[in-house]
């Protein structure tokens, strides 16, 4: 098919306007599907064309580029607080780089009014990146570690 | 004094707390939720935190993740703005329990006047005027003696209702006994309880409200009425001070009867009590707002205060250094409310900021959260900016918002400019003769 680039910016203001996730678009053959957040978009056919638009898109909401498609790899923080790796200040901390996790597995504490919030991992991977250093405060939606999964 | 102020609120009345607390020299901290990750308070505060998503329930509403971040950033004390918690008396002594000063009232002064049954009976108490009522009716008889000895037109209320719900204007016996037991099942459907009142019912009535501050020495000052009749369902648009409708005497009097009840009662921090005017002059107390009200622009500009850094020096301990005698208003301020909504269909109007232009030039304050190339959210309070002009007559106040609401220019949303227009010109509006059906019959 033969890409429309304003079309395709006119679905992306719509979609950001309406605050929708998702828009699709058929007409004969081409099929166009503009999404965002988390996972990557896309019918087959526009794929390539249509996923730079999108994370252009991300930018201007303040999002960081690549987060529309990567963010299912890291653990970000539920909630504002402060992030500590270990149960306690001399214990050994939950979780290293290279470790295998599991679903349900605890990988560190964010602490937000005197309360231990226990994160948990939600999908099985290996622990890459560890983002936060011990000890520092974080943010709702901070990403905390990076992970391969599968 | 505390050093860091941690703001529990978005757009202008967040800027407007940052203003005055940057001119005092304390630091800021932000917060704010994904969506207003490039909001202009989060990029102007010392310091932002994301405290959550879009949905206010699990971020601006949500007092663990405040909490958390005035820990994490060591803030000291917390100003809640208006709206969100700031009427949470739980939030407050949450505050206070987190060793942060809270910037406002205290927290059963908060419970004391947040419902209106419970308020209007402390009202009474401390010598303001209500305005007349019933207690609960038991039958449709009771209800028409009842209705009779206060006199039709009568305004028939369901107990647990609010917000203009459950409520019937009666001119007549007639019309009582054709509507009472609809209306006593319309209010067990509606709000679980079939406990109806009466109330007078006003027909052309003002609102007028008046700013009260108070300190932690016993020290309460009346600063002035402003006049808020142009409403749309309950919804102030277009705010005065001082109202046409009070004289000297009728500002003087109320203003000296709201002082003793209100130093009475002890009352801390900033705070307004709203009246009806009827066509006879009688002022009747109406509610409380224990916070910093969206109208506060049009006092500070006719008293000559920061009613803000107030707050702040009360929050503090410092006593009020107003005189003993009640400050006199100077000349008249207006206050237009820039909703982002089409001017016709009250429809929201969210989305991209392209292009702004914002009135300037002597006697015109802008207060707004708004930038070009930025976002109104559809997730939260239509408000976008606040235009406050100050003049030294009415008249001239009207001609410099006309000219100020003329060169503002904001693109790529509606905003209701042009209602404010039409309000201005109206010949009613002119004269002031105002009441809280103005804006009903405007376009009716």
């Amino acid at each position: 098919m033969k890409l429309d680039l304003d079309q395709l910016r006119e679905l992306i203001r719509l979609l950001d306007e309406a605050n929708l996730t998702e828009i699709e678009v058929e007409h004969d053959d081409d099929r166009i599907r503009v999404r965002r957040d988390p996972s990557p978009l896309v019918g087959p056919a526009a794929a390539e064309s249509v996923a730079p638009a999108v994370a252009a898109s991300s930018a201007a909401t303040g999002l960081t580029p690549d987060s529309a498609d990567e963010d299912s790899d890291y653990v970000t923080s539920p909630f504002v607080g402060t992030f500590y790796r270990a149960p306690s200040p001399d214990g050994d901390p939950f979780v290293d780089v290279g470790d295998s996790i599991a679903p349900g597995q605890v990988l560190c504490i964010v602490e937000a009014m005197k309360l231990m919030n226990e994160i948990e991992a939600e999908v099985a991977g290996t622990i890459v990146e560890i983002l936060v250093e011990n000890g520092k405060p974080v943010e709702y939606g901070d990403r905390l570690f990076r992970i391969e999964t599968g | 004094m505390f050093e860091k102020v941690l703001i529990a609120n978005r757009g202008e009345i967040a800027l407007r707390v940052i203003r005055s607390c940057r001119e005092r020299g304390l630091r800021t901290v932000a917060v704010h939720s994904e969506v207003d990750v490039d909001a202009l308070h989060t990029r102007l505060a010392d310091e932002a935190i994301c405290i959550g998503p879009a949905d206010p329930a699990r971020s601006y509403l949500h007092i663990p993740a405040i909490i958390a971040a005035a820990e994490i950033t060591g803030a000291d004390a917390v100003h809640p703005g208006y709206g969100f918690l700031s009427e949470n008396p739980e939030f407050a002594e949450t505050c206070a329990q987190c060793g942060l000063q809270f910037i406002g009232p205290l927290p059963e002064q908060m419970r004391q006047w947040g419902d209106k049954v419970s308020a209007r009976t402390l009202a009474k108490s401390l010598g303001l005027p209500t305005l007349e009522g019933t207690g609960l009716v038991v039958d449709v008889e009771d209800a028409v003696t009842k209705a009779e000895s206060l006199g039709f037109p009568v305004l028939l209320k369901a107990s647990g209702g609010g917000g203009g719900r459950g409520m019937h204007v009666l001119n007549s016996k007639e019309e009582l006994r054709a509507v009472f037991e609809t209306a006593r099942a319309e209010s067990r459907a509606a709000f679980g309880n079939d406990a109806l009142y009466f109330e007078k019912f006003l027909e052309r009535p003002r609102h007028i409200e008046f700013q009260i501050l108070g300190d932690k020495h016993g020290n309460v000052h009346v600063l002035g009425e402003r006049e808020c009749s142009i409403q749309r369902r309950h919804q102030k648009i277009l705010e005065e001070a001082p109202s046409v409708a009070l004289t000297e005497e009728m500002r003087s009097d109320m203003s000296a009867t709201i002082r003793r009840a209100m130093t009475e009662a002890g009352y801390l921090s900033a705070g307004t009590l709203e009246f009806l005017l009827d066509e006879s002059g009688e002022l009747t107390f109406l509610e409380m707002n224990p916070r910093i009200q969206v109208e506060h622009p049009v006092t500070e500009l006719v008293m000559g205060i920061d009613l803000i850094d107030e707050q702040v020096r009360i929050a503090d301990g410092e006593r009020l250094k107003l005189p003993a005698r009640p400050l006199a208003p100077r000349g008249h301020a207006i206050e237009c409310r820039i909703n982002a909504e089409d001017p016709e269909t009250f429809a929201p109007s969210p989305g991209v900021i392209t292009e702004l232009h914002m009135a300037g030039g002597t006697g015109v304050r802008v207060d707004s959260g708004i930038y070009g190339g930025g976002r109104v959210p559809p997730h939260y309070d239509p408000l976008v900016a606040k235009i406050i002009v100050h003049a030294p007559t009415r008249a001239q106040a009207i001609a410099k918002m006309r000219r100020a609401l003329s060169e503002t220019i904001i693109g790529g949303i509606r905003t209701n400019i042009p209602l404010h227009q039409r309000i201005l010109d109206h010949p009613a509006f002119e004269e002031g003769r105002l009441s809280t059906h103005f804006l009903d019959e405007l376009q009716g």
